[in-house]
């Protein structure tokens, strides 16, 4: 089972597709959670992700905007879409008949 | 005021920032850089990021062994032998230099002792020097990302271990309340023959830089210097606290006859020596044979 940032970052990672990389997903939670997210946690819960084999990394060509340095790139593999479906599918079924679900 | 400050925090982040591995650094200061961040802001990141690296390798046993099975003993006891041996070399230097005559050297008696205290003093800088690089080696080879701390530890241990000790040449001798023989000589042996050499051993491992046969003739050499200081280093533990210790049968103190119950601390200098010994025969390629 996954953890709550752990999925954060595989939705993101999976929204952005090909332009996945640590400040694009760092700003996608931001955005989306309204909570600010550390650079510490983004890049130990990418390396846990990777262990688990639910994302794959690698560095990519370095850019001028970066000072000339690279990403690191993330795509979610199929273990990963499984993963993030069976938690979504979890909360889904748990949130079932609260209050704040009904919308 | 305000672009000093931010330089200053980006200063101390690319200072931090060496702590993570070369892939990571890379990618998080393109991020930081990207996003445009403030000084303090990277700083803070950054730290965050080596908190929580550190305390994942911290996790593992390797890390603790450098620090409580090889830093602290060998800090405690190069701490001992360190100021030791600076006293006992300032008690020479100051007795030649308060009654230096060129003319002196014309004397066979007097080059032969002057030639045995300079010889007393080069094994004893050697010994140190020999086993902070073995201890650097060996705590870069065990844990190579925590070595850092590890390294702070180990000079806090050599620096303060023996606070509020005397030596017996600070008992019985007076020039020892001096600044540069009581402070400055001490703290120049440390740092110029334990850390600095702790910090080469550190760098010799990182680069790998000696062959198998030099760390072999290195090995041998540090053991030779370990046989011939063992006693010294011994009486850095009892006369190096201000405390004398047990006659022999002769009940003359300082004979050849001494009770040395204390020898088995020789094998705590040797102890990163062994380790390098073992690690390098175990990698050593094997011949293979047609």
């Amino acid at each position: 089972m996954l953890g709550e940032f752990e999925y954060l970052m595989l939705t993101a990672a999976a929204r952005l597709g090909d332009d996945a990389y640590g400040a694009a997903i760092r700003q996608e939670i931001e955005d989306a959670t309204g909570s600010p997210c550390s650079i510490g946690a983004l890049y130990t819960t990418l390396d846990r992700l990777e262990q688990k084999g639910l994302i794959k990394t690698w560095m990519g060509d370095p850019t001028p905007e970066r000072g000339g340095r690279p990403k690191r790139m993330v795509r979610v593999t199929a273990k990963g879409v499984d993963a993030a479906s069976s938690f979504y599918n979890a909360v889904r079924r748990v949130s079932r008949g609260v209050a704040w679900a009904k919308s | 005021m305000g672009e000093v400050m931010t330089r200053l925090g980006w200063a101390l982040t690319d200072m931090v920032v060496q702590l993570l591995e070369p892939h990571e650094r890379v990618a998080v200061c393109g991020d930081l850089v990207e996003c445009d961040a403030g000084g303090w802001h990277a700083l803070r990141q950054v730290l965050g990021l080596v908190a929580r690296r550190q305390a994942a390798l911290w996790m593992e046993w390797r890390p603790w062994f450098a620090l409580f099975g090889v830093a602290l003993p060998l800090g405690i006891v190069l701490s001992h032998a360190s100021r030791w041996w600076a006293d006992s070399s300032a008690h020479d230097i100051a007795l030649y230099v308060r009654i230096w005559e060129w003319s002196y050297l014309g004397y066979p008696g007097w080059r032969r002792d002057l030639f045995e205290v300079l010889w007393s003093i080069s094994l004893s800088v050697a010994a140190l020097s020999a086993w902070s690089w073995t201890c650097g080696y060996m705590l870069a080879s065990i844990s190579r990302r925590t070595v850092w701390i590890t390294v702070i530890a180990f000079a806090l241990v050599v620096f303060l271990a023996t606070l509020g000790t005397p030596t017996v040449f600070r008992v019985l001798h007076d020039k020892y309340a001096g600044h540069f023989y009581g402070v400055v000589l001490p703290r120049l042996f440390r740092s110029v023959f334990v850390m600095v050499p702790l910090w080469w051993g550190i760098h010799s491992c990182r680069k790998g830089v000696p062959g198998q046969t030099l760390l072999l003739a290195g090995a041998a050499a540090v053991i030779v210097l370990t046989v011939l200081k063992s006693p010294g280093l011994e009486n850095s533990l009892v006369l190096g606290r201000g405390v004398y210790g047990d006659a022999g049968p002769d009940r003359t103190f300082g004979t050849g006859d001494d009770p040395r119950p204390l020898w088995p601390v020789a094998l705590v200098t040797l102890w990163p020596t062994v380790y390098i010994l073992a690690t390098t025969i175990g990698n050593r390629p094997r011949r293979l044979d047609a």
